[in-house]
C-alpha cells in the first residue's frame, strides 16, 4: 500500500477529488496548508504599504491507495492540478506498512 | 395649565430633543462599537483585545470625568480667570459636578451664549457633548496601539480630557475667547479631529516606536471588521454634523446631506489618486476608507456652513492633500521618525487643519444656522459665515488660521506634559518587549479567538459536582 501525499493550489481540490473518485479512489484527507516553492511568497497592499507574504496558501491532500493504483493516481492528480505555471505543487509517495479501520478493525487492502 | 405640560414644560421641544438624543446614539455608536471593531480589524491578531478595551474604557472613563466636572468646565458657566473681554475671562468653566436634579432635567444652557436656551434638558445636551468628547482621545488612541502600557492609558484619558478637551472646546463652542472672535468650528473639525491630530502625534513620539517586527508585520487582521466599523462611522456622522445645529430644523438637514456627499468624493478621490498615482496603481479597500474619513473629517468644521458643490470641493481637496501627505509626507523628518500606527495626524489632523480654513474660502453666507443666539453668534435667530470665494475678504480665513494655531500649539505642549507626567508616575509608558511580543495574552490573559481545546474535555472539572456533571 501506498500513501500519495499532494500539495497542490487550492483551486483544483475540486478537480483533483473528481479525478480520484473516477478512479474508485473512496477516501482522502484535505489539510489547508502554507509554503513555499520556486513560486516563492506574494505581495499585499495595506493602506499603501506593501507587505511580503513568504508563504502561500495550498491544499494538502492525503490519499492511501494500493500499490497497483499508484501510477494512476499520480497520473490523474497530474492532470487535475495541471496549470502550467509555476506553484502547481507537488506529489510524493510513501510506502505503508499496515492499515486499520477503526470502525471494524479490519485490517491491510480491505481497510482502504 | 400645569397639567398639560406635563411631560413637556413649555421650553421643551420633543422633536428637538428626541433628534439631539438620536443624533448623540449615532455620535456614541461611531465609538462602541464603531472605533473598537475598525481598531480590532486594523492591528494584528495578537492586539485585538488589548485595543478594544482601551476604546471601551477610554469611553467609560470620559463619561465619569465628565458627570464629575467635565461638561461644566468645557459648557458651564465660565469661571472668570481674567478681566471681561480678555483671554482668561472664558478660558474655562467651574470644576463642578452635574449632580442635581435641576442640573439634568432643567433647560439645556450652553457656556456664555445665555440668551435663548435649547429646546431641550441639560441631560441632553451634556450626553451629546459627551460622545464627542469620548471620541477625541479614541482618535488619538488609533497612534500609540501595540506598545502603550494599559494603565497608562486609565491615567492619559481622565487628564487629556480635563486639561486639553474642556479648554479647547470652551475656547471654540462653549463662548470662550476664539469663538468671541469669529472662529467657527461646526462639530469639531479643531476641538475634535485636529487636537487628536496633534495628540495622536506628539504622544506616539514620546511613547516611542512599536518593536520593528511588529512595524515591519503590521497588516490588518480583518477587513469585514474594518468595514462594519468604517460603515458605523459614516453613518453615525449623521449625528455628529446633524445634531449641531441643536434644533431639528433646515440647517441639520442639509449639514447631513453635505456630509455624506463630501465623504462620497472623497472615497472616489483617494480611490483615483490610489490607481493612477500609486506605487502599485492598484485600487485598494483601505485606501478608499482613508479617502472616506478625510471627507468625513474635513466637512466637519463646515458641515453647515458650505453649500452642496462647497461640500463636494471640501471632500475633493481634503482626500487629494491627504493622499500626498500619506504617500510622501511620511516619509521626511519628522513624520518619518514617529510611529503614528493608524495615521491619524494624516487622516484627522491634516484633514481637520484643512476642513477648518476651507471653511475660510467656502463658507455660503446664504447657508444658515437657524435658532442659535449669544454673544458668540453676534445676536439672536440666525447666523451664518462667509469665506472668501464669496466675500473676497480673508477675515474668516485669518480667524480660522489663529485658532488653528491655538488649537495645535495647545495641545501639543499639553499633550506632552500630561505623557511626561504619566511616564514619571507609572516609571514608563511602554510594556516591556516580552510582553509586545506576545500582546494579549500576555496583558490580558485574553485573545480574540480563543479555542482552548479541539474535541470535549475528558476529566471531569474538580469544581463541579458530580451531580451537575
Amino acid at each position: 500500500m501506498k500513501l500519495v501525499t499532494a500539495v497542490v493550489k487550492p483551486f483544483k481540490l475540486d478537480e483533483v477529488k473528481v479525478a480520484l473518485t473516477r478512479l474508485g479512489i473512496s477516501g482522502m484527507t484535505v489539510t489547508q496548508a502554507r509554503g513555499f516553492g520556486r513560486q516563492g511568497g506574494h505581495i499585499e497592499i495595506y493602506r499603501g504599504r506593501e507587505y511580503e507574504f513568504d508563504f502561500v496558501d495550498k491544499i494538502r491532500i492525503d490519499v492511501a491507495c494500493t500499490d497497483e493504483q499508484v501510477e494512476a493516481v499520480l497520473d490523474a492528480i497530474v492532470a487535475a492540478a495541471h496549470t502550467g505555471s509555476v506553484g502547481d505543487g507537488k506529489a510524493w509517495v510513501t510506502s505503508i506498512e499496515k492499515v486499520v479501520r477503526v470502525r471494524t478493525n479490519e485490517r491491510g487492502p480491505e481497510a482502504l | 395649565m400645569l397639567a398639560a405640560n406635563i411631560p413637556y414644560p413649555s421650553w421643551l421641544n420633543p422633536a428637538d430633543n428626541t433628534w439631539q438624543l438620536v443624533a448623540a446614539t449615532l455620535v456614541g455608536l461611531m465609538s462602541l462599537p464603531g472605533i473598537a471593531v475598525l481598531y480590532g480589524g486594523l492591528v494584528r491578531k495578537k492586539w485585538i483585545v488589548n485595543t478594544m478595551l482601551m476604546t471601551f474604557t477610554g469611553f467609560s472613563l470620559t463619561l465619569i470625568v465628565w458627570m464629575l466636572w467635565g461638561y461644566n468646565l468645557a459648557f458651564g458657566p465660565a469661571a472668570h480667570l481674567g478681566p471681561t473681554g480678555s483671554f482668561w475671562a472664558n478660558f474655562i468653566g467651574h470644576f463642578t459636578p452635574l449632580s442635581t436634579a435641576g442640573a439634568e432635567q432643567g433647560q439645556a444652557v450652553s457656556g456664555a451664549n445665555t440668551l435663548i436656551p435649547f429646546h431641550f434638558p441639560t441631560a441632553t445636551l451634556a450626553y451629546f457633548q459627551f460622545v464627542f468628547a469620548a471620541i477625541t482621545p479614541l482618535l488619538f488612541l488609533g497612534a500609540l496601539v501595540g506598545r502603550l502600557k494599559f494603565k497608562a492609558w486609565l491615567l492619559i484619558v481622565p487628564l487629556w480630557i480635563t486639561l486639553i478637551y474642556a479648554v479647547n472646546a470652551k475656547l471654540l463652542w462653549g463662548g470662550g475667547f476664539f469663538a468671541l472672535k469669529g472662529a467657527v468650528d461646526y462639530s469639531g473639525g479643531y476641538v475634535i479631529h485636529l487636537s487628536a491630530g496633534v495628540a495622536a502625534f506628539v504622544g506616539a513620539a514620546i511613547v516611542g516606536p512599536r518593536r520593528w517586527q511588529d512595524r515591519e508585520n503590521a497588516f490588518p487582521s480583518n477587513l469585514m471588521m474594518v468595514a462594519i466599523g468604517m460603515g458605523i462611522l459614516w453613518l453615525g456622522w449623521n449625528g455628529f454634523n446633524g445634531g449641531d445645529p441643536f434644533y431639528a430644523g433646515a440647517d441639520a438637514a442639509a449639514a447631513v446631506l453635505n456630509t455624506n456627499v463630501a465623504t462620497a468624493v472623497g472615497v472616489v478621490a483617494w480611490l483615483v489618486m490610489d490607481m493612477l498615482f500609486s506605487d502599485q496603481k492598484k485600487p485598494t479597500f483601505l485606501g478608499a476608507l482613508n479617502g472616506m474619513l478625510c471627507g468625513l473629517v474635513a466637512i466637519t468644521p463646515s458641515a453647515g456652513w458650505v453649500n452642496g458643490v462647497g461640500a463636494m470641493l471640501v471632500g475633493l481637496i481634503a482626500a487629494s492633500v491627504v493622499w500626498v501627505a500619506w504617500n510622501y509626507l511620511s516619509k521626511v523628518r519628522p513624520f518619518s521618525k514617529v510611529d503614528d500606527a493608524m495615521g491619524v495626524v494624516y487622516t484627522h489632523g491634516i484633514a481637520g487643519l484643512l476642513g477648518g480654513l476651507l471653511v475660510g474660502f467656502l463658507a455660503d453666507p446664504a447657508m444658515t444656522e437657524y435658532g442659535v443666539a449669544g454673544s458668540h453668534f453676534k445676536g439672536v435667530g440666525q447666523f451664518s459665515v462667509g469665506g472668501w470665494f464669496y466675500t473676497h475678504s480673508f477675515h474668516q480665513l485669518w480667524e480660522q488660521f489663529l485658532a488653528a494655531l491655538w488649537i495645535i500649539g495647545y495641545t501639543a505642549i499639553g499633550t506632552a506634559a500630561i505623557f511626561w507626567f504619566v511616564k514619571v508616575v507609572l516609571r514608563g509608558l511602554r510594556e516591556s518587549d516580552e510582553v509586545l511580543s506576545l500582546g494579549d495574552i500576555a496583558i490580558h490573559e485574553e485573545e480574540a479567538f480563543p479555542e482552548p481545546i479541539f474535541g470535549e474535555p475528558l476529566l471531569t472539572p474538580s469544581h463541579l459536582h458530580s451531580d451537575n456533571v
